[in-house]
């Protein structure tokens, strides 16, 4: 009686919203526990909630996903665009930074992007990954709408790709500041630091940037735009070479 | 620097745009936006937000578009951005078949990847500036005087 209504995006809005709430309140409960990062616990739900409704009418978890929380998803996904464009506010802040080191920026996220590939090649290698998995993680640094068809190109699954994407922005998320310590980051400059959070953690990853400091969130978002660009050149090149 | 800072937000609060003017901006960059990536093609896709974060900027430098007139809805935005990736972490959903058989692999891979990005983009890029800097002490007398290098860094 109710399936068309539950065709309705308050469904997938509803579900979107109560898992995050809930991953907040947990975060606090827990004192900062990374686990329960409200992205995580939100994405973790809503996937929970989708396989549990599909068991129950005898469907598939993609069918109702599709079906039930795909139209309030998209809504809430849309609003990704003028985020993402929001980020040039916090670059034009700090554009005295942006003016002086554009150079060493676009050095640092191609010579840096492509030694990251190898890297990311050989963990693959590590964990017996096929071709088509190893290519599909190679353009992760790039934002998941450019990676997604740079990954189709070189022989990936892009599901896959998209899985990379939105796991570095988890877990630059919820390791950030543990991920500093380990590395001695904070001994290293802002501005490569900021480079790094958008390169590796994407839009979250600029936002917890932004939390550090204006210069890192600065860089960050430059990075996000220049990495993508940087992988849409470089991983076609890179396969080119040494994964022939 | 700090000066300029605790002055600017008191002069804010008067010249802020009404929200809704600041969404329609955002609205009307986001519309050429779409515009222009549809120019790109296949084989180098330039997603919207993309573009869109690239036409503000420009607005924003040469003064077409002032700060003040996008800055709240901006801000708000970028606050609210953990939760408007849920949605892409609930599509993995898709992909539970693809978890099972490989999944574990992958998400340590994945692990191990973010890391390696994040410290050595971190680290090159510590390398460039702290070449860049080394060379503009040497060359550029005045620079130091200002004491820029430091505020920088």
């Amino acid at each position: 009686m109710f399936t068309q209504s539950l065709m309705l995006p308050y469904t997938g809005i509803f579900i979107s919203l109560v898992g995050y709430l809930l991953g907040m309140w947990l975060f606090k409960i827990s004192h900062g526990f990374f686990l329960f990062t409200p992205l995580l616990v939100g994405m973790v739900f809503g996937i929970a909630v989708l396989a549990i409704w599909a068991k129950g009418i005898g469907s598939t978890t993609a069918a109702v996903y599709t079906k039930y929380y795909l139209p309030g998803g998209n809504i809430i996904f849309w609003f990704l665009n003028p985020a993402t464009a929001a980020f040039a506010i916090p670059l034009y802040r700090r554009n005295d930074i942006f003016k002086k080191y554009w150079l060493d920026i676009v050095l640092t996220l191609f010579v840096g992007g492509f030694i990251s590939l190898f890297g990311i090649q050989m963990v693959s290698k590590l964990f017996g990954l096929s071709r088509v998995s190893t290519a599909a993680m190679l353009p992760q640094a790039a934002t998941t709408a450019v990676a997604m068809p740079i990954a189709k190109g070189v022989g990936g699954d892009p599901a896959i790709t998209a899985m990379a994407c939105i796991l570095n922005a988890v877990i630059i998320y919820a390791l950030v500041n543990f991920l500093i310590k380990v590395f001695r980051l904070n001994k290293l400059s802002r501005v490569g630091n900021g480079l790094a959070l958008g390169s590796a953690g994407h839009a979250v990853g600029t936002a917890k940037a932004l939390q550090l400091g204006s210069i890192e969130g600065a860089m960050a978002s430059v990075a996000v735009v220049i990495v993508s660009l940087a992988m849409d050149i470089l991983v076609p090149l890179y396969v080119n070479l040494f994964m022939k | 620097m700090d000066k300029k800072e605790k002055q600017t937000p008191a002069k804010e609060e008067k010249k802020a745009a009404p929200i809704l003017i600041q969404m329609g901006i955002f609205g009307a960059i986001l519309f050429v936006s779409q515009l222009i990536s549809d120019l790109f093609p296949a084989s180098f896709v330039v997603p919207t937000p993309l573009v869109g974060m690239m036409l503000l900027y420009i607005l924003l430098a040469t003064h077409i578009v002032k700060l003040e007139q996008v800055e709240k809805f901006g801000d708000f935005m970028i606050s609210l951005i953990a939760f408007l990736f849920v949605p892409s972490g609930v599509q993995l959903c898709g992909s539970l078949g693809l978890m099972k058989r490989e999944g574990l692999q992958d998400i340590c891979v994945i692990i191990i990847s973010t890391i390696i990005m994040l410290v050595v983009i971190a680290y090159v890029g510590n390398f460039f500036v702290k070449m860049h800097q080394r060379l503009a002490k040497k060359s550029d007398a005045v620079s130091a005087q200002n004491g820029s290098h430091h505020l920088a860094n």
